[in-house]
């Protein structure tokens, strides 16, 4: 067991676990944050994606040791009011079926689009393979983000 | 039975109005009909701050019917669309919870419809007596009760106290449908704003007070045994609480009513957090008798169904002769193919769980299921408890898919929390638990053959299915081949392969559709022999009347027709198409509703993509176009799923692929576009829309296969080297 302190949703948090825990299982188990979902546990299917210093990452696959004092974000701490702009074109498209992979999705995506603010249709694909949708809402996933993109404002 | 005698209602704690149905009420012919068997339950709460609180007691797995129940009710009631809210009641005896066979909204239509209205009139009765004029001279509209002559208002929050205070009204007066404004409506899902924000609890998310994880290590093997185990390093692990077996409660479970399932033998971790049980199972060491099926290979069994198919059992149905495929005076041609779906994984995003708190003579639980009664009753069965004892806190889950029909991690949960010493116990499925040793979806190996005759007509159908599921029954339902083909001589024969099979079966999205629907595959291969078009040798072949193959609800050759049709005309069926790109079809009745799939595929560089599927759908009344767009497009990527990587192979017993790397699923660069249309129609009732593409998706593609190369594929998942 070690003491960590976790800068998350630009709050701090203080959690004493065991160094190889993965940060999935503290954020969800230790901080009672449960946004953020496991779903395979070897960073195949992105449920599990949160930002580190605005990243998207696989938190399944990232052991306590390794977080330090980057800048955790997760689903609930994306946006102050659930107003982010792919929040807003989810609910426009009504994109989730079961929704247990939308906040991975949604996440992989916000993170994209901060790269990458005004994707092609191939770039948006690219960068949302690595999600897995069992209900197989992909297009709507799709238009979500293209939908989201065409708000932001054009260079 | 009177209105009055079903239909109860209390005031709230705290004012308002709750509406309750203590019997099930359907019209038939206008006049409803109550039964005390299948109840409902308690519909509608409305608050004095005028929020409506539908209290769904159905399972939320992604299907969307919280949403499209609550608008049917929200229609009759006249609400504000945005101030009805979705509430999980607890599981009670006396709701009607079960969720399955794509059948919510087809019995639920006029009772959402019956409750609205009900609680509609009395809000307006309330206003009525309020203003003191007769309640003809009110209405309501948009969350008010409006009167004609003073033009006075009142909100349903202001009436809802007075109105839970009246009887019910002894009729109930319906919507015309021409004024229908949320009915029909592409409403966004109700639970988005809690999915989006991460807000939205599963049975995987529940939080209970000194709760404990675990997890199993069950047996690799189906029908394996527990030997013996050493728990000495697993103990060791910071955090691991207790280490037991769960040989007490597992086996094979046939008595459980319609749904037999297994619950594999294991060994629990029990511990203060989902991490140290889990790295404290990966330190246990099991010995384990992997019984009967140690040696056994998918091969082997499909052998061995291969073999079954073969020989002629007696006939569960026929239609003319049921022997005339044999019948050499007729018969001048014979066409045969044998057809195969192996399992499947379920692989629900959300993995397997349940949380559980047993107390010496009952249980708390936590999870999302699709039969809660079903979970009462092996409760009862296993432990003892007294049914109101069992107490189910319902929670949405992240798919079901037919998997949380089962009740099995509920009673591993409970038995769980009950050994750890009363305390309440989260269990989890890891995903290599889910892909492992998990139920999977039912086998079913198709053999065909027709006969034509001397003007080469189709003269007779014969189908054989041998399938490793029956629900416990003895034969197969329906009783022919579900299709709308016109055809003088049909017969369809069954055998089961239970005693045989290498996993428990179980069902999936779709269920028996997968490979009954292969007669679409079956029937392109008729066409290919006499030459001709397959959307024109269907049309020549679909009736115009409706047809019984042994189910309640009848193939409509004419429904079966017009969506056909319709995704033919958008598809542009016939159009030129290079080289290598070919259109295949299939079309099908399931759960009441009717669809045609039309694919198109490249098939280049001994690679298969598709590149489009059109959909032409009849579900009758269309609820909300968006989210029954949502279900059938996601159905088709379902069915792609299965034709790339579908499959659970077994070697030497146990299943080969572990995780999401091995057991691939369709991603988004491999899915194609996808376009919905629906037919024109003015049926009055709706019909299910969760499972009616996943089954045809296939059938639909290995005929563009067949049009794009000449060749025919009739075993999914497809072979790495199917195009070399």
């Amino acid at each position: 067991m070690a003491t960590f302190i976790l800068h998350i949703n630009q709050t701090s948090r203080e959690v004493d676990v065991d160094p190889q825990m993965p940060l999935l299982w503290v954020i969800r188990d230790f901080l009672g944050l449960t946004g953020t979902k496991y779903g395979c546990g070897i960073a195949q299917c992105g449920a599990c994606t949160v930002h580190l210093d605005g990243k998207a990452v696989r938190s399944c696959s990232i052991p306590m040791s390794a977080v330090g004092a980057k800048n955790i974000t997760t689903i609930e701490g994306l946006s102050p009011n659930g107003q982010h702009a792919l929040q807003r074109a989810w609910q426009q498209e009504d994109v989730p079926q079961c929704g247990y992979c939308q906040a991975g999705q949604i996440m992989t995506a916000a993170a994209f689009l901060e790269q990458q603010p005004h994707p092609t249709d191939d770039d948006i694909t690219r960068a949302m393979s690595g999600n897995l949708c069992r209900c197989g809402t992909y297009l709507r996933i799709h238009a979500a983000i293209k939908r989201a993109a065409s708000q932001t404002t054009t260079p | 039975m009177k209105r009055r005698d079903f239909i109860r209602t209390s005031a709230l704690a705290g004012g308002g109005l709750l509406l309750s149905f203590h019997a099930m009420a359907r019209y038939i012919d206008g006049k409803p009909v109550a039964t005390d068997s299948d109840v409902l339950g308690d519909y509608v709460k409305i608050t004095p701050q005028g929020d409506v609180l539908f209290q769904f007691v159905k399972h939320e797995m992604g299907q969307g019917v919280s949403t499209a129940m609550a608008q049917i009710l929200a229609e009759e009631l006249c609400a504000d669309w945005e101030r009805v809210k979705i509430e999980f009641p607890m599981a009670d005896k006396k709701f009607e919870h079960d969720t399955g066979g794509s059948c919510t909204m087809i019995y639920q239509w006029d009772r959402l419809r019956l409750a609205g209205a009900v609680a509609r009139q009395m809000l307006v009765e309330a206003a009525a007596r309020q203003w003191n004029t007769p309640a003809a001279n009110c209405y309501a509209a948009h969350h008010e009760v409006i009167n004609k002559t003073t033009s006075q208002r009142l909100g349903f929050g202001a009436l809802a106290s007075a109105a839970g205070k009246l009887a019910p009204p002894p009729e109930a007066t319906l919507k015309d449908k021409r004024d229908f404004q949320i009915i029909g409506q592409p409403k966004p899902a109700k639970l988005i704003p809690d999915i989006v924000t991460g807000q939205l609890k599963y049975g995987i998310d529940v939080n209970v007070p000194g709760m404990l994880y675990a997890v199993i290590a069950r047996c690799p093997v189906f029908k394996g045994q527990l030997k013996g185990f050493d728990a000495t390093n697993a103990l060791k692990v910071k955090g691991v609480k207790k280490v037991f077996t769960t040989k007490p409660i597992a086996g094979l479970q046939l008595e459980s009513p319609y749904m037999p399932h297994d619950i594999r033998e294991g060994v629990v971790v029990v511990a203060d957090s989902f991490w140290a049980a889990r790295k404290g199972r990966d330190l246990l060491k099991i010995e384990w008798d992997e019984g009967p099926n140690a040696k056994y290979n998918t091969e082997d069994f499909e052998a061995l169904a291969a073999e079954h198919a073969l020989h002629r059992t007696d006939p569960t149905g026929y239609t003319g002769d049921e022997n005339a495929v044999a019948d050499v005076g007729h018969v001048r041609k014979t066409l045969r193919a044998s057809y195969v779906f192996p399992h499947q994984i379920h692989a629900c995003m959300e993995p397997l769980n349940c949380t559980a708190h047993s107390h010496p003579d009952g249980c708390e639980l936590w999870l999302g299921t699709q039969a809660p009664h079903l979970i009462v009753f092996e409760l009862n069965r296993v432990f003892r408890f007294a049914e109101d004892k069992i107490k189910i806190h319902l929670l949405p889950s992240g798919g079901g898919f037919g998997r949380r029909y089962y009740p099995d991690m509920a009673v591993e949960a409970a038995f769980i929390s009950k050994e750890a010493g009363h305390v309440p116990v989260k269990m989890i499925w890891t995903r290599e638990d889910d892909h492992l040793h998990n139920l999977g979806h039912l086998f079913q190996h198709l053999e065909y053959q027709v006969g034509l005759d001397k003007d080469n007509k189709l003269y007779a159908w014969y189908e054989k299915e041998i399938r490793t599921y029956t629900w416990g029954a003895k034969y197969a339902d329906p009783q022919l081949p579900f299709m709308g083909y016109n055809i003088p001589n049909i017969r369809y024969d069954f055998e089961d392969m239970i005693q045989q099979e290498l996993v428990q079966s179980s069902a999936w999205r779709g269920v028996v559709g997968h490979g009954r629907f292969y007669h679409e595959c079956f029937i392109d291969e008729i066409a290919a022999d006499q030459k001709i078009d397959p959307y024109q040798f269907r049309l020549s072949l679909l009736r115009n009347d409706d047809v019984y193959v042994g189910d309640p609800i009848p193939v409509s050759g004419s429904r079966l027709r017009r969506v056909l049709t319709l995704a033919a005309e958008k598809a542009k069926w016939g159009k030129a198409l290079p080289a290598g790109q070919g259109m295949g079809m299939a079309v099908c009745i399931y759960g009441g509703s009717y669809v045609a799939v039309i694919a198109e595929v490249t098939v280049r560089d001994h690679q298969l993509r598709v590149d489009k599927v059109t959909i032409g759908v009849d579900c009758g009344k269309v609820i909300n176009p968006s989210g029954t767009s949502n279900q059938i497009t996601g159905g088709i990527v379902w069915s792609l799923t299965a034709l790339f990587y579908g499959g659970l192979p077994i070697k030497n017993g146990r299943a080969v692929y572990s995780n999401f790397h091995q057991n691939k699923l369709l991603r988004m660069n491999e899915c194609p576009a996808m376009e919905v249309h629906f037919v024109e129609t003015d049926e009055e009732r709706p019909g299910g829309v969760g499972e009616i593409s996943s089954a045809l998706g296939v059938p639909a593609v290995l005929n563009a296969i067949f049009a794009a190369t000449g060749k025919r594929i009739r075993k999914v998942p497809l072979r790495a080297d199917a195009f070399a």
